[in-house]
């Protein structure tokens, strides 16, 4: 629910929160752009600062439309298939169609799985 | 030699799980079975490496929420994954576009033109505003400090010489007496809508 308030009356906290200036880190924001493809040599400063707000208001949006899908079916509580209907719902997030169908698919338990070749050059 | 099962905070020791598993690969040996605590283990830095992290996520999503709504776990865990794979999908839009421009470096414009283009035309607009505050905020660090700029992965302080509210309303903080950064205020308004009208609901 977004505050309906003064324009400039952002003084106490805020979007941004309390514990810092980013609503997300950006070391990791960093990491995960640089797994996004192998053509993504060079980040600049700026732009994990960027894709953090955007994320935030991506998280706030899916989250917005998720609580309509709950709220229409008189629930309090937010279950994974309300972020399913959003998102399918929803044209520009189509691209997450697969992510969300795919973890219904999966069975809920926990797979063995070979652990991770190591890199220890952090 | 702790097992995995007391490491409650796993968050904060990524290389010390690393070590961990080394030590289970080269036969340490453990009460618990090995098989489950090397499979704790290497999902547990699977998850922390490749997502976003889920407190930070669980965060925002309840700024939205009403103070009596709940969220499960796997609510969570989708939202978690979806904001992760938001980041690779525009990364990838604002590097190929790099790649056809012969540039080497990603930065705050790209990612702004990936949002438009990807369909998010109200996030490019806000995060050209925002972009352009904080290369003004950026300038004016530089210009007070005398030290040259830092170049680091660390949360850049940003600080501001006035209290002021501009005309597209954000909120430029004071700069404080500590060195914790400051919030860089920002708030978003949708189109067509003025400050003072309670929005509707999104359809």
């Amino acid at each position: 629910m977004r505050q309906a308030g003064t324009y400039s009356g952002i003084l106490s906290g805020g979007i941004s929160g309390k514990t810092g200036p980013h609503s997300f880190p950006l070391a990791r924001i960093k990491k995960i752009m640089k797994k996004s493809g192998d053509d993504v040599k060079m980040i600049s400063g700026e732009a994990p600062i960027v894709l953090s707000k955007a994320c935030e208001l991506f998280v706030e949006e899916i989250t917005r439309r998720a609580w309509m899908m709950t709220m229409q079916g008189k629930r309090r509580t937010l279950h994974k298939e309300d972020v399913a209907s959003a998102v399918i719902a929803t044209d520009i997030f189509d691209f997450l169609v697969n992510l969300v169908s795919e973890r219904s698919a999966t069975s809920e338990q926990e797979e063995i799985t070979t652990p991770p070749a190591m890199d220890l050059e952090r | 030699m702790t097992c995995a099962h007391s490491l409650h905070t796993y968050a904060s020791v990524q290389k010390y799980i690393y070590l961990y598993v080394l030590m289970i690969d080269e036969g340490a040996t453990c009460q618990h079975s090995e098989a489950k605590v090397i499979h704790l283990t290497s999902e547990m830095v699977d998850e922390q490496d490749r997502l976003l992290p889920i407190a930070n996520v669980g965060r925002v999503m309840r700024q939205i929420l009403p103070p009596s709504a709940k969220i499960s776990k796997e609510a969570k865990e989708t939202i978690q994954e979806c904001a992760t794979e938001f980041i690779s999908f525009v990364t990838a839009e604002a590097s190929d576009k790099c790649y056809k421009e012969n540039r080497k470096t990603v930065n705050g414009d790209d990612i702004c033109w990936a949002l438009s283009t990807l369909g998010f035309d109200t996030y490019a607009e806000a995060m050209l505003r925002y972009l352009h505050k904080y290369r003004e905020f950026e300038r004016q660090r530089v210009n007070q400090s005398k030290a040259s700029n830092l170049e680091n992965e660390a949360h850049t302080p940003i600080r501001a010489s006035t209290d002021s509210t501009d005309s597209d309303g954000s909120n430029l903080q004071p700069e404080k007496q500590s060195e914790s950064p400051i919030a860089f205020e920002f708030r978003v308004l949708e189109k067509g809508q003025s400050s003072k009208i309670k929005p509707a609901a999104t359809g």
